[in-house]
């Protein structure tokens, strides 16, 4: 489909509203619309989990910086110069072949949006927020992420203060690879814990 | 541009954000809610807690609510709370 033939469609009350504030915020003074179309600009591009994963192949291939990462994940993420709201309180939690780790908001969508951006749809559901709580292996199961049976699954609420990373293991029989090449085999999922590398 | 899966997550296929295949918001009004969110939680010198709580308020209201109109909800909450009016 070519550009320039747009059918507007009618607007919803949930649009009206949003739109309402945007511009009751604007008249007020209280904020730029140059500034609100920045935000948009910024989590459309330049935040998301391509940045998680520079920080799990980093860990990866330096082990100095794992440590620091493991201490204090808020200051290591920092180095690499990932910041910002819901990323104040970082912890990255360590998988290991005896521990799965997964993470969860139980009550809204807390998410450490400077390494992974957004939340995906799914994780904000009420199924995944309950069920990744009452039956990790089962939904994790379900979800494709078969976690050895003799590997405890640990599960983060990240409904604290606290925002977590998961760590995945490095998959095996990649030695030689660049860490560029390393962080282009990290996803998303794996750095919330719902899929294993 | 090739399209993405449009059944993925059941969204409808738009020039949207995505991380990993998926969108990150449904409509481009979801990403205008996120960012009055965040600046007017800065704007007003608070902490975005201030702001989760009015969204976890209006997450437990109603659970079955599409989460980004309960954003909505929660956004209109925490304006009033700042003491903007119109």
């Amino acid at each position: 489909m070519g550009e320039g033939h747009h059918h507007p469609l009618p607007t919803t009350p949930v649009e009206d509203r949003v739109a309402a504030l945007e511009s009751l915020l604007v008249d007020k003074g209280i904020l730029d619309p140059t500034a609100i179309d920045a935000v948009v600009e910024h989590y459309e591009h330049a935040v998301g989990p391509m940045n998680g994963a520079k920080v799990v192949a980093r860990a990866w291939v330096d082990e100095a910086y794992r440590e620091r990462l493991l201490a204090d994940a808020t200051a290591a993420i920092a180095e690499l110069g990932f910041s910002g709201p819901e990323g104040d309180h970082m912890v990255v939690v360590q998988n290991t072949p005896e521990v799965h780790n997964a993470v969860v908001c139980t009550l809204c969508s807390c998410y450490p949006w400077p390494v992974l951006g957004l939340p995906p749809n799914w994780y904000k559901s009420p199924p995944y927020r309950s069920r990744m709580v009452r039956e990790p292996r089962v939904l994790l199961a379900e979800m494709g992420c078969v976690v050895p049976e003799e590997c405890e699954i640990r599960v983060w609420d990240s409904s604290a203060e606290v925002r977590y990373l998961v760590l995945p293991m490095r998959p095996a029989a990649c030695d030689d690879l660049s860490e560029d090449k390393l962080a282009g085999l990290v996803t998303r999922d794996a750095m919330i814990g719902v899929a294993r590398l | 541009m090739k399209n993405g899966n449009v059944k993925e997550e059941g969204f409808s296929e738009q020039s949207l954000p995505r991380s990993n295949g998926t969108p990150v918001f449904d409509a481009p009004w979801q990403a205008r809610a996120h960012a009055l969110a965040v600046l007017s939680v800065e704007s007003h010198g608070r902490e975005w807690d201030d702001f989760r709580r009015h969204l976890i308020a209006a997450i437990a209201d109603d659970d079955r609510r599409p989460y980004w109109e309960s954003w909505v909800i929660a956004l209109d909450a925490f304006i009033a709370e700042c003491g903007v009016v119109a």
